[in-house]
């Protein structure tokens, strides 16, 4: 595939004697918003945490803009904007001095660091806060600062785990549109979502992982095509490809008899 | 709902507090995270998994000692000293208070900036209930650690009088010391989070900060010279307590808390004296006062979970510029901020002055300064200036999850801690130079100590942070041996430059060229280390 930005092959991950991770294969070119969609524990951020170079894999390789994540961790993370699940930030710093701290630890050039903080901070409303401390912010602008630290540096990687959870309906499609201008600059975007109608509404290709791997990936069509559904919401198609649609089945109706027993009685 | 209901279920909130406290406040735990906040699972359980457990035994093991050392001043009496308790009191009341002040100055902290437990109020339970709960939590901060040192003093006190209403008069005088600990301890996180997170920017905020910090360096430095010399001061005490018609008899028998330890030491004769009548009239105005302490701290606590602590008013912020440093600068100041939002941690911003302290009341007697001086007083300072990098370390926190993900190498941030650690030091010096108007070196090559100590201290600060940063931690006892080894290594470090000049000089009485050696040594020894964290 031309262009490659992010590759992984054969990445296991394991924790004791849990595999979190189970020979992940993906790569997402130039130009591509990948979604990784899958149910807890499936190994979503595990994938970007060790793309993001927060942890080694057990075994295998992920390399971002041909840099090896684990070999050559300084230039693959020099390439990377990374916003994690829950803010990882410091807490005690403002958003001022965890920017300045960024910017200075990145090397960045000052006028254009400025420039692009203010159109972020203002784009994400986040200038009356700026020299509040973090930890008295809400999670919602939290999660904006975070993004702003993710993208002041202009990085062609996207890492995103769940990025639109916290956020406001307007920072919600701010969100979404510098996503859209970023691919169309050639950058690219990983990021994870359970939420169907993100990564069908956002994504040029979905990569649906569970026990560790990638099960299935492509886009909707090529999605439907593969649980052999015709017309069906991304939601049935994982549910058919995750073969979680009869334990749901199973659930639900033994809860409606549970709910109408207590009704009852 | 019942009180034994409420205590029952205070305990939630309360290892709630407990557990966050221990998390946020890991540097000054014997166990300590080290800054590892780490993004590796297996490595975070084991962290969350030690919070708990210490937050569990923490508590009972700050509670013994903290009986121990409320026992510890009435020895003498029980081993046959034959002066009353007024002394033995006092000096139980002052140890039991500084220290349960140092502990709820750790545990507070959560409970001052987030609440007990915001879960409760989303339950069905009425308001004076969750309020009813959110109290109990907090009384369980030190429950352990009153009734302990409270039932020690007042057991010794009952025993070494043989007064039953001295003992009652030690139980108020336990209580009252007690309420007021946590009084305080309550108010100097709320005030300090306060300054922090109010006006971060105000300079009347900075200034109120370090005074809290010179305060709660006071306390801790207080605590050591009391178990120092305490076997100095007790008599010293009783030797004023016992001649009660002086000026200073009389004045002390107003100050806390030594009116309650006269008020005791006066009841099991009467109050023969007019120092004891007024020593009793004093304790119950600090009884009072414990009273309004102790219903401030409810109506705070009661504050705190309805949420009544919060940020700051968001403001309008126009100019978003960020000023650039280099990397390691850049580094450098993140800690310095980070740390001097936690008060445990940010007591580091006070040390320069407590070492220059230290230093100065060594050299205070002496006519000149002498190599043998210098040295000794050099190392020492330096070697205080190593609790600093382990400071530096543990409050990474998790936010070193943020750093990681940046293009940075372990060097940078090594040299960066190592930076303000030597930084930290130079006072102690500059005050060592300047000294020398005064008081001449024995030596002019003497400034060569000086030299070595700065390349000692430079090196000793990057080794440790290197050491700290770069292991993995396996097992409890594993883990403690491995933490104790890197301080060794650090001190190890400091000691050897110091070492060298004086197995120099013994056999050559050659001063200029010991001290050379000793610089000879320090640089060598920070040429391997920047070396070593260069290859990192």
């Amino acid at each position: 595939m031309a262009g490659v930005l992010i590759e992984a092959a054969g990445l296991t991950k394991r924790y004791g004697s849990f595999d979190a991770l189970n020979g992940l294969d993906l790569s997402v070119a130039s130009g591509e918003i990948y979604g990784l969609l899958g149910p807890n524990g499936a190994g979503k951020t595990t994938t970007l945490k060790i793309t993001a170079g927060l942890i080694e894999p057990s075994s295998g390789s992920v390399t971002v803009s041909g840099f090896d994540a684990t070999k050559d961790p300084i230039h693959a993370k020099a390439q990377i904007g990374y916003v994690a699940e829950t803010p990882i930030l410091y807490e005690s710093l403002t958003p001022r001095e965890l920017l300045e701290f960024e910017a200075s630890v990145r090397g960045l050039v000052k006028d254009s660091v400025n420039r692009r903080v203010r159109q972020l901070a203002e784009a994400f409303e986040v200038e009356s806060v700026f020299d509040s401390p973090i930890a008295t912010l809400s999670m919602g602008t939290k999660q904006k600062v975070a993004i702003i630290a993710a993208l002041i540096h202009q990085p062609p990687v996207l890492l995103l785990d769940e990025p639109l959870n916290s956020l406001d309906a307007k920072s919600n499609r701010i969100l979404k549109e510098l996503l859209s201008l970023h691919v169309q600059r050639g950058g690219a975007v990983l990021f994870s979502t359970h939420i169907m109608e993100i990564a069908q509404r956002l994504c040029s290709r979905i990569g649906i992982i569970f026990g560790g791997r990638i099960v299935a990936e492509g886009d909707l069509d090529q999605l439907r095509a593969r649980a052999g559904e015709k017309g069906a919401t991304l939601e049935e198609v994982f549910m058919k490809l995750t073969n979680e649609a009869s334990e749901v089945e199973n659930t639900v109706r033994t809860l409606r008899e549970s709910f109408f027993d207590d009704e009852g009685r | 709902m019942k009180a034994a209901d409420a205590w029952r279920l205070s305990a939630v909130p309360y290892s709630e507090m407990a557990f966050r406290s221990i998390l946020q406040n890991s540097s000054n735990m014997w166990w300590g995270s080290f800054g590892r906040g780490s993004s590796d699972a297996s490595e975070r359980q084991d962290l969350v998994t030690r919070a708990l457990r210490i937050a569990r035994f923490d508590k009972l093991v700050v509670a013994a000692f903290v009986t121990v050392a409320a026992g510890a001043p009435f020895l003498p009496q029980i081993l046959g000293a034959s002066y009353g308790v007024s002394a033995s009191v006092t000096l139980s009341l002052a140890a039991s208070f500084a220290l349960i002040l140092l502990y709820g100055v750790q545990t507070l902290s959560s409970f001052v900036t987030s609440g007990p437990s915001p879960v409760l109020s989303t339950l069905p339970l009425l308001r004076n209930d969750v309020s009813l709960v959110n109290l109990l939590s907090f009384a369980r901060t030190s429950d352990y650690l009153v009734a302990g040192s409270v039932a020690c003093q007042v057991i010794f006190v009952s025993y070494l009088t043989g007064s039953a209403l001295a003992g009652v008069l030690m139980l108020v005088a336990g209580v009252v010391n007690s309420a007021l600990a946590v009084g305080v301890s309550l108010w100097l996180s709320n005030v300090f989070y306060r300054s922090i997170l109010g006006s971060k920017k105000g300079k009347r905020g900075g200034a109120l900060r370090f005074v809290l910090l010179l305060a709660w360096g006071v306390v801790v430095i207080g605590i050591g010279v009391l178990f120092a010399a305490a076997g100095d001061l007790i008599p010293l005490v009783q030797g004023v307590l016992a001649s009660p018609n002086t000026l200073t008899g009389s004045i002390l028998s107003l100050v806390y808390p030594f009116s309650l330890g006269i008020s005791v030491g006066s009841i099991a004769n009467g109050f023969p004296s007019l120092v004891g009548k007024v020593a009793l009239v004093a304790t119950i105005c600090y009884l009072l006062v414990a009273f309004a302490v102790s219903r401030w701290s409810m109506n705070s606590v009661a504050s705190f979970s309805e949420g009544a602590f919060s940020g700051p008013g968001a403001g309008r912020v126009r100019d978003t510029s960020v000023s650039l440093r280099s990397p390691v600068a850049a580094y450098a100041m993140k800690d310095l901020r980070a740390s001097s939002a936690n008060l445990p941690s940010a007591f580091l911003f006070a040390l320069p002055t407590f070492e220059t302290f230290i230093i100065l009341l060594i050299r205070a007697y002496l006519p000149t300064l002498g190599a043998s001086t210098l040295l000794v007083a050099m190392t020492l300072g330096g070697m205080v200036s190593l609790i600093l990098p382990l400071v530096l370390v543990s409050s990474e926190g998790n936010g070193f999850d943020f750093a990681k993900t940046m293009p940075m190498r372990m060097g940078t941030v090594v040299f960066s801690k190592a930076l303000i650690a030597t930084a930290v030091f130079l006072p102690a010096v500059a005050v060592a130079l300047l000294e020398s108007l005064l008081k001449p070196f024995g030596s002019p090559f003497s400034v060569l100590i000086l030299a070595a100590s700065v390349l000692a201290v430079a090196a000793a600060s990057l080794l440790e942070v290197r050491l700290f940063l770069g292991f993995a931690p396996s097992g409890r006892a594993t883990f403690a041996l491995q933490e104790f080894a890197r301080m060794a290594a650090g001190a190890g470090v400091v000691l050897l430059p110091a070492l060298v000049y004086v197995a120099a000089y013994i056999p050559t009485v050659n001063h200029p060229l010991a001290a050379g050696a000793m610089v000879g040594v320090a640089l060598v020894e920070l040429i391997g280390v920047v070396g070593l964290v260069r290859r990192s």
